[in-house]
């Protein structure tokens, strides 16, 4: 079905009657007063702690493990080892280099090695403490040249390239002889920490002899069940996994809801009692998964008229001391390298190497923030090197209808990105502010970034989402999906098209909070497809009821089925006025007569492809594009950075709620702003050396800039409930680059690193910028 | 992290009482505890009792009294901003308490834990400093008042002694044709710690600088007053391209941390003492010529 017609088709109406208006969020209140429940608040007194031990090694083999001083304190109920798990110790995501509990070696400071069961906090902490383990250290690789080098050490098995990936289309080298400039550089990108406000945790009880419920922070209730069930060694369904409302994931709680969980899960069953694990801000950043850090090398032609004739890409992505999501991330940074522009001629190698460090895991941009900053700091520098103006640039290269990404894809509908930059270069009056502007030791820039990320995960694999919406006999309706509430408010997205189609009132809505044992499967809360997918599936359950609800209002109005109409939450027929009724006589009615109350959605996108020796296919259903300008002011005597003003654009597809959608573009620019200038996992021998909140600097609420009002394109995508497309990784991906060239175009400094902080900015200033 | 080791807690109602609890083996006192709490968590201090002073109103104050500002021990940063006096009377105070942390921090954390807690960047320190503060020290056995130089013995480090309380900070209410102004270079511009702060004070008579104090914190082991820089300004004329010269020997006098993992790099410190002294001088400066 191409669900972007949904409204004048099958609706019968011209406009929206909740879709594409802001909304005040239904959770709104209980989230400003304190009442909204999260995992902690679930947590019974007498409940089993469960603590932690970590490895102190970057990379040892486990020589002894004794547990016996810990089990002789006081309240201390058992502690657990690999030997202990009853299922698989292994708990790898994409590839299965990840033991559970590690057992024989542990590759990074951190490593869980051992669980300890206590009755309260104290005994918990007392016995962490008191296990033995005796390490025979191995040499370590800390960085991508040297776990590299011929004579590495191998972290693990396979060697140290974890994965590989590539794109070979058209004739690089062709390209690059009809280049007239020629750009090259090297871009790293940090660790980043997700800083999530909720630090993570899982509360497990069991239920009877086998069965287990787990309530807990995560991205994906049913990835926790797979992963729980497989450490306990059960079937997927002795397992209920609930997630509680989750204060913020970023991408972080998708790869640590499993994690956590299982060990929780492991106690409850074991002990039989109630257990859970909560982690404190100090696990939190020292750790758990981070944006995985990476190198971009990157070389762009480009022809006497401004048009990209080449681009080479070298990616070297730091995993850490699991793949983890490397290959998805990879690939990603692989199909997106050319950033929103046509090259006719790519040739990129991605190769992904394991370190022994925190691995890398889910992240907001997923690759893409690390892609686009080094596509727009190149655009920038070759603009510079044309003498041309670089929105021209951009706008001369971009991506419209019928042309063709790096991998090849044909983009036949849905491309927002030119309208984009028009957008915020109108907007900003790009060419007014663009004059040089100096005061003093201040000194002003303007810079331009953009993006295109595909919806969806990626790899081409499989993906659909499923969701289910219950008329209830007194009219009001409950609505059920798997796709995570993190602050986002992704659901209410879900319930709002679910509203539009049966013609209900908001209110007359209850979400429920994802529970595997009354669910099917609506997959992760990520990779941009919980509101694209998981709101299809909505949609589609709503078709299915609204039909039930038209058939039924057709039979008692005696009127034909399309002349019935549906709206706030009464059926009426059009030709009659004088025939209507409201909901909840309806819901009765169709109860009464047997006409089905509740619907089940399923939806799959179109199915993707790609050749694994050129990876050329169709990568994505669909992309969001984004571009954002960014005006700075620098301050030349201490290199500080302020974020004057930003005008942001996005292709949403559709906004189902410009309101929601603003909350994710001002948080993206906090977000963004922080990697651009301040944040970064610093490292050293293999530990974090900032694993807090006083030297991990995030930026406050004071270094939130004035935001200009959204630009919302809609380019509706034909597949997804009235064309939405996901908008909060995109909205991350443009800030970091419009920052940078900001800063290039106030200082003349093109940084290739990030962040830019004062102290860099004021060292490269010193020599020689301006 | 860990867990606050076990600790019992005394919640005094008057400074007497205070100081008799002050006399228990391992007591602390406990003010804001925005330091103290995270330090015990982090194992950086022991304590076995922990002396609440927060019932103790006796400490919470701030008034002028015999030709000097007197600020109680247990004055919240958030009193600090509010109170007239100190912004009329003492702006680079006003100023400083300002920028100390997060509004949770300002109305939680006091100007006594702040000197106490003796962190080389403590924000309110090297304003007290440039004001000419004096420490006041109350035990059970009596009172004794030091300059505040002499307070700080180190990073994290003072010269109290065992059972002794800090119970007032004080300096001489600042005279018509004075004007002073605080610096602060952070990570971020909100809630964030010093990597170098500056405080200026000066006096003028006509264009001449009769008296002149500045200090600098997180650039030494404790914040510190720069006096080869008051002895360059004091009797002299005093004028925006004086202090630019004045200010740039800044650079070598100061004593960063040459740690590797310090929040800045040596070198930065040097450079920015400089321009935050520049800085500093030429607000305070203009302030005083204001200050009719
Ligand atoms: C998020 C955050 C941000 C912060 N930002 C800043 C900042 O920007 N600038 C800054 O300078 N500081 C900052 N701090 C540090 C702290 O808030 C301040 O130093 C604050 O003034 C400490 O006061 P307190 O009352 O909380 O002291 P406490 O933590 O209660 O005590 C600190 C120390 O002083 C001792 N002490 C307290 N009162 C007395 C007394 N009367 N006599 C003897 N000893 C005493 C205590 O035993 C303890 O050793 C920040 C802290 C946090 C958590």
């Amino acid at each position: 079905m191409e669900y972007d017609k949904i409204l004048e088709d099958l609706l019968g109406r011209k406009e929206f009657l909740i879709v594409g208006k802001s909304i005040i969020r239904t959770d709104a209140l209980d989230k400003a007063l304190g009442r909204a429940k999260y995992t902690s608040d679930y947590i019974q007194p007498g409940t089993v702690v469960v603590k932690e031990v970590y490895s102190t090694h970057p990379h040892a083999l486990i020589k002894r493990l004794d547990t016996s001083a810990a089990l002789e304190i006081p309240g201390v109920l058992a502690v657990y080892t690999g030997a202990d798990v009853p299922g698989e110790n292994q708990i790898g995501y994409a590839m299965p280099d990840q033991p559970f509990l590690c057992d024989e070696k542990v590759h990074f400071i951190g490593d869980p090695i051992a669980i300890v069961c206590a009755e309260d906090e104290y005994a918990a902490q007392e016995a962490r403490d008191a296990v033995v383990v005796e390490y025979d250290p191995l040499p370590a690789n800390f960085t991508i040249d040297e776990t590299l080098a011929k004579d590495a050490i191998h972290i693990h098995e396979g060697g140290n390239i974890a994965l590989t990936s590539r794109i070979r289309k058209g004739d690089v080298e062709k390209g690059f002889s009809e280049a007239k400039v020629e750009v090259e550089g090297t871009y790293e990108t940090p660790y980043q920490d997700h800083a999530y406000i909720e630090p993570d945790v899982a509360y497990a009880f069991p239920e009877g002899a086998g069965k287990v419920t787990v309530i807990g922070a995560m991205q994906s209730p049913f990835l926790v069940r797979e992963k729980v069930a497989g450490v306990l060694g059960w079937n997927l369904n002795q397992v209920r996994v609930i997630q509680a409302l989750t204060g913020g994931a970023f991408g972080g709680k998708d790869d640590t809801g499993p994690l956590v969980s299982a060990k929780a899960a492991m106690a409850a069953v074991k002990l039989g009692r109630p257990a859970a694990l909560v982690y404190d801000r100090f696990e939190v950043t020292a750790y758990t998964p981070k944006r995985f850090p990476s190198r971009i090398h990157l070389r762009t032609g480009v022809d006497k008229d401004g048009m990209l004739t080449a681009t080479k890409v070298d990616i070297k992505l730091d995993c850490g001391a699991y793949a983890n999501r490397a290959p998805y991330w990879l690939w990603r940074q692989t199909v997106h390298a050319t950033g929103p522009y046509e090259v006719p001629n790519v040739h990129v190698d991605g190769t992904a190497v394991y370190t022994n460090k925190v691995f890398g895991g889910s992240y907001r941009g997923f690759g893409n923030l690390a892609v686009h900053f080094a596509v727009d700091s190149h655009m920038d520098r070759l603009a510079n090197e044309l003498g041309m103006d670089p929105v021209e640039l951009r706008l001369r290269n971009v991506l419209t209808v019928g042309k063709r990404t790096a991998s090849n894809q044909l983009l036949d509908h849905s491309v927002g990105i030119e309208e984009c930059i028009r957008g915020v270069a109108e907007a900003s009056d790009w060419a007014e502010i663009r004059k040089p502007r100096r005061k003093g030791n201040k000194v002003r820039g303007v810079g331009i970034g953009t993006a295109h990320h595909g919806i969806s995960t990626s790899r081409g694999a499989p993906d659909w989402s499923a969701a289910s919406v219950i008329l209830n006999e007194d009219g009001s309706f409950t609505y059920r999906t798997s796709i995570c509430e993190l602050g986002q408010g992704t659901p209410i997205g879900h319930a709002k098209i679910v509203a539009e189609i049966v013609g209900a009132k908001m209110e007359a809505f209850h979400i429920e909070i994802p529970d595997t044992d009354t669910m099917a499967n609506a997959r992760p809360t990520h990779g941009s497809r919980g509101l694209a997918l998981g709101g299809t599936a909505a949609a589609d359950a709503a078709l299915k009821l609204r039909e039930q609800m038209v058939n039924t209002a057709a039979t008692l109005f005696e009127c034909e089925k399309d002349r019935i109409d549906l709206r706030n939450s009464m059926a009426s027929c059009k030709d009659d006025p004088s025939k209507k009724m409201a909901f909840k006589e309806l819901a009765h009615e169709m109860y009464v007569r047997g006409a089905n109350p509740a619907a089940y959605g399923f939806f799959t996108p179109p199915r993707r492809f790609f050749d694994p020796e050129t990876g050329l296919g169709v990568s994505y259903p669909a992309y969001t594009f984004a571009a954002t300008v960014c005006e700075v002011e620098v301050d030349l005597e201490t290199g500080q950075v302020e974020i004057l003003k930003i005008w942001p654009a996005m292709d949403v597809g559709k906004a189902i709620d410009p309101l929601l959608i603003d909350g994710q573009i001002h948080g993206a620019i906090s977000h963004g702003i922080g990697i651009a200038l301040m944040e970064s996992i610093r490292l050293d021998a293999g530990e974090v050396i900032n694993p807090n909140l006083t030297d991990y600097v995030i930026p406050s609420s004071m270094d939130t800039p004035e935001v200009a009002e959204s630009i919302l394109v809609e380019k509706p995508y034909r597949h997804s409930a009235f064309g939405a497309k996901g908008v909060g990784e995109p909205a991350i991906i443009s800030i970091v680059p419009a920052i940078s060239n900001a800063i290039y175009h106030a200082t003349g400094v093109s940084f290739n690193t990030i962040p830019i902080t004062a102290e860099r900015l004021h060292a490269a200033l010193r020599r020689g910028g301006q | 992290m860990n867990l606050i080791p076990d600790v019992e807690v005394h919640r005094p109602k008057s400074l007497e009482e205070a100081l008799k609890h002050m006399e228990a083996p391992g007591a602390k006192p406990l003010a804001g505890g925005t330091d103290l709490i995270i330090d015990l968590r982090e194992g950086a201090c022991e304590a076995r009792n922990l002396v609440d002073l927060t019932k103790v109103k006796e400490l919470d104050y701030i008034r002028e009294f015999g030709g000097r500002i007197r600020i109680g021990a247990m004055t919240h940063h958030t009193d600090l901003v509010a109170s007239d006096l100190i912004r009329t009377k003492a702006q680079v105070l006003s100023e400083a308490a300002n920028l100390v942390g997060s509004i949770q921090i300002r109305n939680l954390g006091t100007v006594g834990g702040n000197i106490c807690n003796a962190s080389p960047g403590a924000d309110t320190a090297t304003p007290l400093l440039a004001l000419g503060a004096e420490a006041t020290i109350s035990s059970s056995g009596g009172v004794r008042v030091i300059p505040l130089g002499e307070f700080f013995a180190g990073p994290k480090r003072t010269s109290l002694n065992p059972g002794e309380l800090l119970t007032e900070l004080s300096f001489p209410t600042p005279p018509a044709g004075s004007g002073g102004a605080f610096q602060k270079l952070g990570r971020r511009k909100g809630c964030t710690l010093s990597l170098i702060n500056i405080a200026a004070y000066v006096e003028l008579d006509g264009d001449t600088c009769s008296e002149v104090r500045v200090a600098v914190g997180a650039c030494a082991p404790t914040p510190v007053r720069i006096t080869d820089v008051e002895e360059m300004l004091k009797g002299k004329k005093i004028d925006e391209a004086v202090i630019g010269e004045v200010s740039s020997a800044c650079y070598g006098l100061v004593q960063p941390s040459q740690r590797a993992h310090s929040r800045a790099s040596e070198e930065y410190r040097r450079e920015m003492s400089c321009v935050l002294m520049r800085r500093a001088l030429t607000t305070a400066l203009e302030r005083a010529r204001g200050n009719k």
